[in-house]
């Protein structure tokens, strides 16, 4: 018989099991089903030896459930904690609490701020890009297709993916890391304490910010990229303007600019949430958020680029 | 006369990764002064929070005026964190705010409302004067630009600042040196007297705890070892709570002497 699972009644376990021992045809106790998938579940997060009390090791099949049903654990943890950030967040927004100027001030730190920073990288991607094509196609095709590859290359990827990868550096990492210190110190109890809500004072107006912000520094992007593109091959390869801009238009659609802001909105949205999410969810002083800023940033470049990677078959013909 | 309990917890159970609180029940009566003391981890800080929602108990309820905590609804979770002002154990002042709009956050966001300009900065000037601060010197400063008492001492402000009938203590005289925390438990005595509150004061400073109280509860391995009056804590002749009272006499002691 598996071992009772010490202390479930205080986590909740207990009220999710319907019936922990049943009685048997023969006469004798049996386990429920759910007492037993209850144990595994604790045996997770507990560690066997914890649940179990056997000092010996467990064997290689116990460590590797364990280890799956701790990493399912985590990922439901967060989906249901994100899930209630962002209904929380909705309601603020129905419910009128949010404060325009706090929406307005996170706009200027979040989009105004990074421009500098958005608009040298869209050059140097526009630059890079420039140059490789023409690296790649002189001789082999007509020159102003070139102008069509930078194009392309800058809306559709380019701009968005690495205004993203910017902004996760520039302000994600910001909000993880301010929320997270005012968790720490117990500034986000304090506004539960004086009756205030801090998902409609620090959440709300720096999601909204995101979703208007981004799509804006991803325009600038674009247009920066394809400008010095358009430079860069004058310099290098020696392809004017007018033939840059009609091997530009050749293979333009209006589709493009529609998916890269897209993108750029989906990314506006996320990063912030996945920044709020894992900065509200700090613990442990300094260290805890050095730690949770860094895993933050980890999980805000992963979000962005198994998007874009999902982007193309969603968007794309 | 025993007035009516104004906190009661029931039944209160919270576990993190091991039990912190094992069904605590206890009444907290009106114009009390409540000590609660224990070792580091033993869950009184936890217990304070679960009066306001800030930490929700894996089983149990807490009852403030009558009103659910954790049963009722929305109003009156709004309505008993109106009427409660809580000190922080380290002041969590709002670093981006200024000690008046720190202090200004006090207000119950409906009477907000209901003020003009005026008002508002008469109540905030009142209680930072309350606290012995002075509202010309500290009303524009930042947090970063105050000391660890004067941090302590716009906490306070911004919890009495609404007018509260609970004050609750987290550890108010935690990592102050000994003039101030002999400053700041005149100003919790006397505050809990002039505004006519109920106060319970979570602290390690047991010397100082039961001067103030006039009862007191310890918590030791998530229950309530203790409960009843500062001298019946001093004669109790439970080891765990002799024990507790011997070492905290020796912590003060040498604190004493480091100081002097």
């Amino acid at each position: 018989m598996l071992p009772t699972p010490n202390g479930l009644s205080r986590t909740g376990w207990r009220a999710l099991v319907p019936q922990q021992v049943t009685q048997g045809e023969n006469g004798r106790h049996e386990e429920h089903w759910a007492t037993r998938w209850a144990w595994f579940g604790t045996c997770a997060v507990r560690g066997f030896p914890a649940v179990t009390g056997r000092s010996e090791t467990p064997s290689r099949a116990e460590r590797w459930l364990a280890q799956v049903a701790r990493a399912g654990r985590t990922v439901l943890q967060h989906s249901g904690e994100i899930a209630i950030l962002l209904r929380d967040i909705v309601a603020a927004l129905v419910g009128l609490r949010v404060s325009p100027r706090s929406i307005l001030r996170q706009m200027y730190v979040m989009g105004v701020q990074s421009i500098p920073i958005v608009v040298l990288t869209a050059v140097l991607a526009g630059i890079v890009t420039s140059q490789q094509g023409g690296y790649q196609f002189t001789g082999a095709i007509p020159l102003y297709v070139l102008g069509s590859i930078v194009t392309e290359s800058v809306v559709l990827e380019m701009g968005p993916v690495l205004t993203a990868i910017v902004l996760v550096g520039r302000v994600g990492a910001r909000i993880t890391a301010e929320l997270g210190t005012m968790k720490v110190s117990e500034q986000i109890d304090a506004f539960y304490s004086v009756g205030r809500d801090p998902v409609s004072i620090l959440a709300a107006p720096r999601v909204v910010a995101g979703i208007i912000v981004v799509p804006v520094l991803v325009a600038i992007a674009n247009l920066v990229g394809i400008l010095a593109g358009m430079v860069s091959a004058q310099l290098t390869v020696g392809l004017g303007p007018n033939s840059f801009l009609y091997g530009a238009r050749l293979y333009w659609q209006s589709w493009d600019l529609f998916y890269s802001l897209t993108k750029a909105l989906v990314f506006g949205f996320t990063i912030p949430v996945v920044a709020i999410h894992m900065g509200l969810r700090t613990e442990g002083g300094a260290e805890g958020v050095g730690k949770t800023t860094t895993q933050a940033v980890m999980f805000m470049t992963l979000a962005v680029l198994i998007m874009d990677a999902l982007f193309p078959p969603l968007l794309l013909d | 006369m025993q007035t009516r309990p104004v906190i009661r917890y029931r039944g209160v159970h919270k576990a993190f990764d091991l039990p912190v609180l094992e069904g605590i029940d206890l009444d907290i009566h009106s114009g009390e002064m409540f000590g609660l003391f224990g070792a580091s981890g033993a869950g009184k800080s936890v217990l304070l929070k679960t009066t306001i929602g800030l930490i929700v108990p894996d089983r149990g309820d807490v009852e403030v005026d009558g009103k659910s905590v954790f049963f009722g609804d929305g109003r009156d979770l709004r309505r008993i964190r109106d009427k409660v002002g809580y000190v922080f154990q380290h002041a969590a002042l709002f670093d981006s705010l200024n000690v008046f709009e720190n202090v200004e956050t006090g207000l119950p966001v409906r009477r907000l409302r209901a003020m003009d300009g005026m008002r508002i900065a008469r109540l905030v000037w009142q209680a930072l004067e309350r606290v012995l601060l002075d509202p010309r010197e500290v009303m524009t400063k930042l947090p970063a630009e105050l000391s660890g008492g004067m941090k302590k001492r716009v906490g306070i402000a911004r919890a009495i600042v609404g007018g509260p009938d609970i004050l609750l203590w987290d550890e108010p005289t935690t990592g102050l040196d000994p003039v101030n925390t002999a400053g700041v438990q005149r100003q919790i005595r006397r505050l809990s007297r002039e505004l006519d509150v109920t106060s319970v004061i979570v602290t390690h400073d047991i010397e100082g705890g039961l001067e103030m109280c006039n009862r007191v509860a310890m918590l030791e391995g998530g229950r309530l070892r203790f409960l009843g009056s500062p001298a019946a804590f001093r004669a109790s002749s439970d080891p765990i709570v002799r024990a507790f009272v011997d070492r905290a006499a020796a912590e003060a002691a040498v604190d004493l002497v480091a100081t002097t």
